[in-house]
């Protein structure tokens, strides 16, 4: 039996040691994200505020950079082109990746086969998707070969009217990424009860209404969450354009981060730079709250 | 039949429940030929003879690893490689080492700021790389870490994603595995290293393989902070490759060279990827 006092100095000293370790396995961890999370997202606010050059030199300008921005018609112009984009996008990633977990969700065996097939294009990077289809949408591509054999008019899909080359770099991103989002939805239907779509099978309900009236109100909280981080993934669009059409033609590809990354390490304008970086920021906070309260709205009724 | 009434409805039914699969399977089979055509198409283009008639007019006669062997000696190929395997590679050991400590002491251990700690963490989530893309770059510029290795690196390694997900599995771990070691009287490091990292071996594997297909398929980033020729990984080369004049052959090479490590990780660790992506999905 043990005296009082001594176990409470052992209960304290067990505690301080718990403490130490405590901190030493996190401290690589708080270092890593001290320097080059934590510094470089204040650092991102401050940079917004000043005109920034490379040497460490900086003047205070206020909120000059975002009344700069708001009065640039190049910014407006790449913001209507990351909607346009996202507004293709979103819809398409969407369709097809439900689509495709339907279809496995159906399927008896093979399923893990064509799981696997289906997300090999997840695999690449979006550079090497967007060379790929430049060459697919060339215009001695195969497309266009194609569309040659049966008598059409050849198609300047990358290098043609808006509507077509945003078409097309969604297209890309879409043949990309819809694995990923694919494996969502399929472990989505994979969770839903069975006796409900028993019950819908028992009343008469076909194949369609039970989709519409069993599986996607039950899908919808999957449902909000692809269209979160797929709506998030779209305003970053990047790598493709960058390797596929270099913003144009005539600025019709011409994203928001095209924008950030022209006048960053074209124009060496770093403040003004940053000042886009925290607007993109606000962006997907945005429709990060707007996803959380849907979720949790959903968990709450 | 007749002596059988209940089998003749009962078997009409399995017909109708195989040709319904069947017409799936075929279905199935169109949507992935589709998919996977374009990657089909970079295997002909790059292993078609140079000079022969190809792709999209006709199909080589034969085909020859010549144009993979011949881009390594374009440009700065094989340091690209070399450095995107360095890049990858590098990022998924020491992302996956530093992540479980400190999930381990998120998840484990009471000491003084954890839940601020964590929450900062938590909350980086919501920031956009290309948020702090400039702040980044500022500062590996000032630390004079452009066209370096360690440059590309280390800003990487702030994984946020990778700390939040080990630290759900870490939270599970059974207390009495834990009291049973200390028991036996292993100390700290031997219960993280013997005990913890072995049970968490799932969510390592997966992560392994997104971190390294995130890392070896990175554009922004590299682009950045590999200015010159040398300094930059495969991605960006790929890139650069694209712009200049070179064969399609040869762009189709370098694109295949690119893609088949991210498919033997890809082969090696997939049954991980559906479990994990199952469970991050659904639960949001």
């Amino acid at each position: 039996m043990h005296s009082s006092p001594p176990a409470v100095a052992g209960r304290r000293s067990q505690r301080r040691r718990e403490a130490l370790t405590g901190l030493l396995f996190v401290l690589p961890t708080l270092v890593i994200f001290g320097l080059f999370k934590f510094l470089p997202i204040a650092g991102a606010g401050a940079m917004s505020l000043t005109r920034y050059r490379l040497n460490g030199d900086y003047t205070f300008l206020g909120t000059d950079n975002y009344t700069r921005l708001f009065d640039d018609p190049h910014f407006w112009e790449s913001l209507g082109v990351t909607v346009s984009y996202v507004l293709l996008f979103v819809p398409l990633i969407i369709v097809v990746s439900l689509v495709g977990a339907l279809l496995l969700d159906k399927l008896v065996r093979f399923t893990g086969t064509f799981r696997a097939l289906l997300f090999v294009p997840y695999l690449s990077s979006f550079v090497m998707a967007g060379i790929v289809w430049s060459w697919i949408f060339d215009t001695d591509g195969p497309l266009n070969a194609a569309l040659d054999g049966i008598g059409a008019d050849p198609v300047a899909f990358l290098s043609g009217d808006q509507l077509t080359v945003l078409a097309c770099l969604a297209m890309v991103s879409v043949w990309k990424g819809f694995g990923y989002s694919m494996l969502i939805f399929l472990a989505g239907l994979k969770a839903q009860p069975a006796e409900v779509h028993e019950a819908a099978r028992i009343d008469g309900a076909n194949g369609l209404q039970a989709f519409w009236h069993v599986t996607l109100p039950l899908l919808k909280p999957v449902l909000f969450f692809v269209l979160v981080i797929e709506t998030i993934i779209g305003f970053q669009v990047f790598d493709t354009i960058y390797v596929m059409t270099g913003g144009g033609p005539n600025r019709a590809s011409y994203s928001l981060i095209y924008f950030l990354y022209d006048e960053g390490f074209k124009f060496f304008d770093f403040g003004y730079a940053a000042a886009i970086g925290v607007v993109l920021f606000a962006v997907v906070l945005v429709l990060s709250l707007v996803q959380r309260r849907l979720v949790e709205g959903k968990d709450a009724s | 039949m007749t002596l059988h009434p209940q089998a003749a409805p009962a078997r009409r039914r399995r017909s109708r429940q195989q040709r319904r699969q069947l017409a799936l399977l075929l279905i199935l089979g169109a949507i992935s030929l589709f998919t996977l055509a374009p990657l089909l198409a970079v295997v002909v283009l790059a292993l078609s003879p140079a000079n022969a008639p190809t792709l999209p007019h006709a199909l080589p006669d034969s085909l020859t690893f010549d144009n993979v062997v011949r881009i390594f000696d374009v440009g700065e190929f094989p340091q690209w490689l070399f450095n995107s395997f360095v890049y990858s590679a590098v990022s998924v050991v020491v992302i996956l080492l530093t992540a479980s400590m400190a999930a381990y002491a998120l998840a484990r251990k009471r000491f003084p700021g954890r839940n601020v700690l964590l929450w900062s963490i938590v909350a980086t989530l919501m920031v956009p790389m290309q948020a702090t893309l400039i702040p980044t770059f500022i500062l590996i510029s000032r630390m004079n870490g452009v066209n370096t290795l360690w440059g590309l690196i280390v800003p990487t390694l702030a994984n946020a994603q990778a700390v939040f997900l080990i630290r759900q599995f870490v939270r599970e771990l059974p207390d009495e595995i834990f009291d049973a070691a200390r028991i036996d009287g292993a100390g700290e490091w031997r219960t993280f290293t013997r005990i913890v990292l072995p049970l968490i071996r799932p969510v390592l594997a997966t992560l392994a393989i997104f971190v390294f297909l995130w890392h070896w398929n990175d554009l922004l980033w590299p682009l950045i902070v590999g200015q010159t020729d040398e300094a930059r990984t495969l991605t960006v080369g790929l890139a650069t490759l694209n712009t200049e004049t070179v064969s399609t052959a040869n762009i189709m090479a370098a694109a295949l060279v690119s893609f088949v490590p991210c498919l033997v990780v890809f082969v090696l660790l997939q049954r991980h990827i559906v479990a994990s992506i199952t469970s991050s999905g659904v639960k949001g």
